[in-house]
């Protein structure tokens, strides 16, 4: 019998269903997308998330506000002291507290520096998906020298918890304040050498320029945020739209490009590193001495000194270990510049100590349907390239 | 504009529209009826002076401690990148067959916030194209972020522990 005759060749349709992920290591985590091929060339791509979700919302509905700062870390994974400052801005904000100069200094350089350790990690992971496999090695020598000033200044390399509640957990060490003086001189030879291995590279420009190209006006109707919607020309930055902590006092250009392919948000990118790095130096040249939380002892602890001397420290210290902090009626949200975009907790207050809704606004999550409407038309061998430069991280989508 | 301005603009331009409006802590803020809310999003967007063109987010709220009428609130976040200005649309959404029309004819990312608002608080988001489960496994039971959801463990299907007992995934209630 022949092929035709079993009715082998008999299709209903011309396209080919194609699964990718969940366990594909181009994408970044656990995402899953279905993609309707026609021969090589993508005609849908349908996104399937939740396979990480961990009812953290839920969770942080159910703790008080200091026990919701150490799963904030979990959500965006790669850029923790973001999720934190986020959180901890609006709960503040709820408050009305006053954070002291020195705190805001330390939570701007702590940022800085885990957004250069977040590009590093997706510039490494990206070029390994497009086929550079050096860049990796080299993005992952330097940020390791940041996971170890983060262990310097909280005990941990990733997850630091170190934005608090009314200013930061500890004040900054010797150590730490040298180390980040090394490192931000040896970093942009560093940045340097990574654009030498890229920028020119005929293979990266085959792969990168005019790729996944979204223009200005689907940037903003698709709700792209952060590089991806400044390397599409919109010149949008959080840092410089609604200043927080102490942005506005220093000097730094927001790099905005036009063309909105893969290229542009990695140029995007890398230029913002080196920008990380000026504010950085510019934080720790004006770092003021001064407290490094706020002395509002129904927020922060006391000096523990004072325990042993003072009946009225005994009993905030008392009172907020057991109790918490109660945080007044009232719904806020504040939007914060981080690695992949605007991040921001819409957080609810029922007067009590523990949240009534906490909802993060996660710039992956926003991406993801126009990310794969921008894999329509392009060739399968350039899904992964889009996937990586739109930077995903499936801590934050599926929360 | 500031906030202030925005709120005189958006009552000059809709007045019977809004309901209410507010300022905390500096935030432009209205209160909108589920009926009157495409309305009001297609003049935030297209009015010249507002161009509010950006979609931040939407979240679902579950008011059932409070004891709040209407029992659930979205609240929606839009910026102007323009004019570098926000503002928040709090829409309050019945107990009973609870429903808000879509925004996503409007703004594209709105299609992924409204999709979560029914798979986490089951608030029908009438003209969306898909309203199905989205972070939930499809054929999941009940709305996770609704105040009467209990805070439980999953059952456990299959467990490397031989002395396992049913016990230990017995709900907890939740301490406050």
């Amino acid at each position: 019998m022949s092929v035709t005759d079993q009715g082998l060749l008999h299709r209903d349709k011309d396209t080919m269903t194609l699964n990718m992920g969940p366990q594909h290591p181009s994408t970044h985590g656990v995402f899953r997308v279905i993609l309707e091929m026609d021969g090589e060339v993508v005609k849908t791509a349908e996104p399937e998330i939740g396979y990480l979700h961990t009812g953290i919302e839920k969770t942080s509905e159910n703790k008080r506000y200091v026990h919701v700062i150490p799963m904030t870390d979990r959500l965006d994974y790669l850029n923790p002291p973001g999720n934190n400052l986020a959180f901890c801005l609006t709960t503040e904000k709820l408050l009305g507290v006053e954070i002291p100069d020195r705190a805001n200094v330390l939570r701007v350089i702590m940022c800085e520096l885990s957004r250069i350790a977040s590009h590093l990690v997706w510039l490494g992971t990206h070029a390994l998906d497009i086929g550079a496999m050096t860049v990796f090695l080299y993005c992952w020598r330097e940020r390791e020298m940041i996971l170890d000033l983060n262990e310097e200044i909280s005990g941990v390399r990733m997850m630091t918890s170190y934005i608090r509640i009314g200013g930061v957990a500890k004040d900054a060490t010797r150590p730490w304040l040298d180390g980040i003086r090394d490192f931000i001189e040896y970093f942009p030879a560093k940045v340097d050498e990574y654009e030498r291995l890229l920028t020119k590279n005929p293979i990266w420009l085959d792969r990168t320029e005019g790729v996944g190209a979204f223009t200005r006006e689907e940037a903003i109707n698709w709700s792209f945020s952060g590089p991806a919607l400044r390397a599409s020309g919109v010149n949008w930055d959080i840092r410089k739209a609604q200043p927080y902590s102490c942005y506005d006092n220093y000097d730094f250009d927001v790099p905005v490009l036009n063309n909105g392919d893969i290229f542009d948000r990695y140029r995007v990118r890398v230029e913002e590193m080196r920008q990380s790095r000026a504010i950085i130096k510019q934080a720790l040249e004006s770092l003021p001495e001064g407290p490094y939380k706020t002395p509002d002892n129904k927020v922060s602890l006391p000096p523990r000194e004072t325990l042993h001397t003072s009946m009225e420290a005994l009993i905030h210290h008392f009172k907020l270990v057991s109790e918490g902090i109660s945080v007044p009626v009232g719904e806020t949200y504040v939007p914060i510049e981080g690695a992949r975009g605007e991040v921001g907790f819409y957080i609810v207050s029922d007067g009590t100590n523990v949240p009534a809704r906490v909802k993060l606004r996660a710039p992956s999550f926003m991406a993801i349907p126009g990310m794969c409407k921008m894999m329509e038309g392009c060739y399968i061998a350039d899904v992964v390239g889009i996937i990586g430069s739109i930077d995903i991280v499936m801590g934050e989508v599926d929360r | 504009m500031t906030s202030e301005e925005i709120i005189e603009k958006v009552k000059a331009g809709l007045a019977d529209a809004i309901q209410d409006t507010d300022l905390p802590q500096g935030d432009a803020v209205i209160f909108v009826a589920p009926d009157s809310w495409h309305a009001v999003a297609d003049f935030l967007k297209n009015d010249a002076d507002l161009k509010f063109d950006y979609f931040s987010d939407v979240r679902g709220v579950d008011y059932l401690l409070e004891e709040r009428e209407p029992r659930f609130e979205s609240v929606y976040q839009l910026y102007s990148i323009d004019h570098q200005h926000s503002i928040r649309v709090r829409v309050g959404i019945d107990e009973d067959n609870p429903s808000v029309p879509t925004v996503s004819d409007l703004w594209k990312g709105a299609l992924y916030p409204e999709q979560e608002l029914f798979d986490m608080f089951g608030i029908n988001v009438e003209g969306h194209p898909t309203m199905e489960r989205l972070i939930m496994p499809k054929g999941w039971e009940g709305f996770p972020l609704r105040k009467d959801y209990p805070l439980t463990t999953e059952t456990v299907t299959f467990s490397y522990n031989r002395d396992f007992k049913s016990d230990l995934v017995k709900s907890k209630p939740p301490t406050r």
